[in-house]
């Protein structure tokens, strides 16, 4: 992963985000989003 | 750092689901889908409705990707991921579509593997999710991600978060206790025990104790998150998170692949299945991929895997409070003091409150009827969605008439003698009882394949859950294909001498202890 992590200026090799924490709240925004869209829809 | 890629490949995989749409909606795939199981082949409504979206999304973003001009800046940086997991998702389809049914057409027709009693690819578990897998190792170990795709891969992790979120929309209040309450003892146990065990080991082989603690919380609680969240208050250096990731990753990609093979030989429940993932299987990422390996079609094994998982994560707080005492106690030369309350805030992974969430919000029942249970709805009515086609017949009857003598619980046969007096189903109750009872396989296969077709007849699932397992199904499928991009031999090279010796002997106890548990506590469905 080393070599990899240099690739990038932002994020880490495994996440574009910068920390698990920005990764989780986007999680859960698109979880509400994907929620919301599955309960207007159906 | 400009990173959008100035190439055709997004175009060109758009281009690609577009005609996998066309070909399959005017029927030219006809033939093809025959070949592959005909009427039993159930991706015919995906192949016309979700390459057309993704299709033309491709194409719009790849024409501006090809032709237009970019600079340096946060839409650059994220629109560059779309031509990444576009990637990912286009070979997900390609190995869900067409490569796992040829797979298992192949294997099919090479016949059963000896007494087993069945194929090779269900033994082997060689079905989208594996294939999916291992077709992102072969292509990064083999061919490398290119370059255009490299940012996009990023996201696969983002997508297992957003799944494990909206799995949260699945479960009923009665579910969760139930699974909760065996997955706390369990969990309590295993995670204990692990983490004792490796700094046990760590001291007798002596390795630093900063190497240890921070082995100890990857190979007890839920690797990467609590490798990080703990590296602080065991002062772990760089290299030796790196140490733990390697081995944690190099143990669990193999336990992905070796548990479903396991599980098929052992004719294991999926409720025992699940519960040994998750309790054996060290990564979150991990431990979905196998529970959706064991059961493909159906999420009721990742259902249960992931309630271990997350009582897992839940452990987190105090195995980091565990530590920090652990650590002061043994070293003389603690550099500086660190808060625990602010490590356990600052690293605590929030997609766990985030599912917690999406459980109470499904509690209110917005998503399903209130008495849904398991997604799904009970109605033995014509009102409530009961079919008189479905009613039992004669042979099937007899059939179950002849294997009753088999049962020997009261509360089951009570059960199995009023399905046959009225020839479907009665009760809810009735319902869970003879699904415990199909799980425990204490009847013929031929009974069993009754009892869950009398199941399956008075059981109607809400549109709203249909829609939710097929958004979890797919962010499970691109994450775990994205995962397998990250999964390089360099770095599973990092696991290194001793840290890899421990985390093998203890990863082995456990998954080896955990499997007998399971096997003595869990006999059936919950």
């Amino acid at each position: 992963m080393s070599d990899q992590e240099e690739k990038y200026d932002r994020g880490s090799a495994l996440s574009i985000f910068g920390s698990d924490r920005k990764e989780d709240f986007i999680a859960l925004i698109l979880a509400l989003a994907v929620a919301l869209y599955v309960y207007v829809s159906n | 750092m400009v990173y959008t890629q100035k190439s055709s490949a997004l175009f060109i995989i758009g281009l690609a689901m577009l005609a996998i749409w066309y070909t399959a909606d005017a029927g030219l795939l006809s033939g093809y889908i025959e070949h592959l199981g005909g009427e039993k082949y159930k991706y015919l409504p995906e192949l016309i409705t979700i390459p057309i979206y993704f299709g033309i999304l491709s194409v719009v973003i790849g024409a501006w990707q090809w032709f237009g001009s970019h600079k340096e800046g946060h839409w650059d940086y994220y629109s560059s991921t779309v031509a990444g997991a576009m990637f990912i998702l286009f070979i997900a389809m390609l190995v869900r579509w067409f490569v796992a049914p040829e797979v298992a057409v192949i294997s099919t027709g090479m016949g059963e593997v000896g007494d087993t009693g069945k194929h090779l690819h269900k033994l082997l578990g060689l079905n989208y999710v594996v294939l999916g897998i291992l077709a992102g190792i072969i292509v990064v170990n083999f061919f490398k991600v290119p370059e255009w795709a490299a940012n996009g891969v990023r996201l696969s992790r983002l997508g297992l978060k957003t799944g494990v979120i909206l799995l949260g929309t699945l479960y009923s209040a009665a579910e969760l206790k139930n699974l909760g309450g065996l997955s706390i003892v369990m969990i309590g146990f295993f995670v204990l025990g692990s983490v004792g065990m490796v700094l046990w080991l760590g001291s007798r082989m002596k390795i630093p104790n900063s190497m240890g603690g921070v082995l100890s919380a990857g190979m007890g609680v839920c690797g990467v998150s609590a490798t990080v969240a703990s590296a602080p208050v065991v002062q772990a250096k760089s290299v030796e998170i790196a140490y733990t990731i390697g081995t944690i990753l190099l143990w669990g990609v193999g336990c992905m692949f070796v548990f479903p093979i396991i599980g098929n030989l052992l004719g294991m429940s999926y409720v025992q299945f699940g519960a040994w993932a998750g309790t054996g299987i060290l990564n979150s990422a991990q431990v979905a991929g196998a529970a959706l390996a064991y059961q493909p079609d159906g999420i009721e094994t990742l259902k249960v895997a992931e309630i271990f998982n997350i009582t897992r994560v839940l452990v987190l707080p105090i195995i980091v409070l565990w530590l920090a005492v652990w650590y002061v106690r043994r070293e003389e030369n603690v550099t500086h003091q660190v808060n625990v309350g602010t490590v356990i805030f600052e690293k605590f992974p929030v997609f766990v409150i985030g599912f917690i969430l999406m459980f109470a919000l499904s509690t209110t029942g917005i998503f399903a009827p209130p008495n849904h249970y398991k997604g799904k709805f009970f109605g033995n009515t014509a009102e409530t969605g009961f079919k008189d086609e479905k009613l039992l017949k004669g042979d099937q009857i007899a059939t179950l008439q002849s294997e009753s003598g088999s049962v020997q619980r009261a509360d089951r046969k009570e059960a199995l003698q009023r399905l046959i007096d009225n020839g479907k189903v009665m009760t809810i109750e009735d319902d869970d009882t003879l699904r415990g009872l199909a799980n425990a396989k204490v009847m013929s296969k031929d009974a069993n394949k009754i009892l869950k077709g009398a199941h399956k007849a008075v059981r109607h699932t809400a549109k709203k859950v249909k829609a939710f397992r097929k958004w979890i199904t797919w962010l499970f499928a691109f994450g775990l294909v994205g995962l397998g991009m990250q999964i390089t031999v360099s770095s599973m090279r990092q696991a290194g001498g001793q840290p890899a010796v421990i985390g093998g002997i203890v990863g082995f106890i456990k998954a080896a202890l955990s499997l007998v548990v399971v096997m003595m506590l869990i006999s059936e469905t919950i």
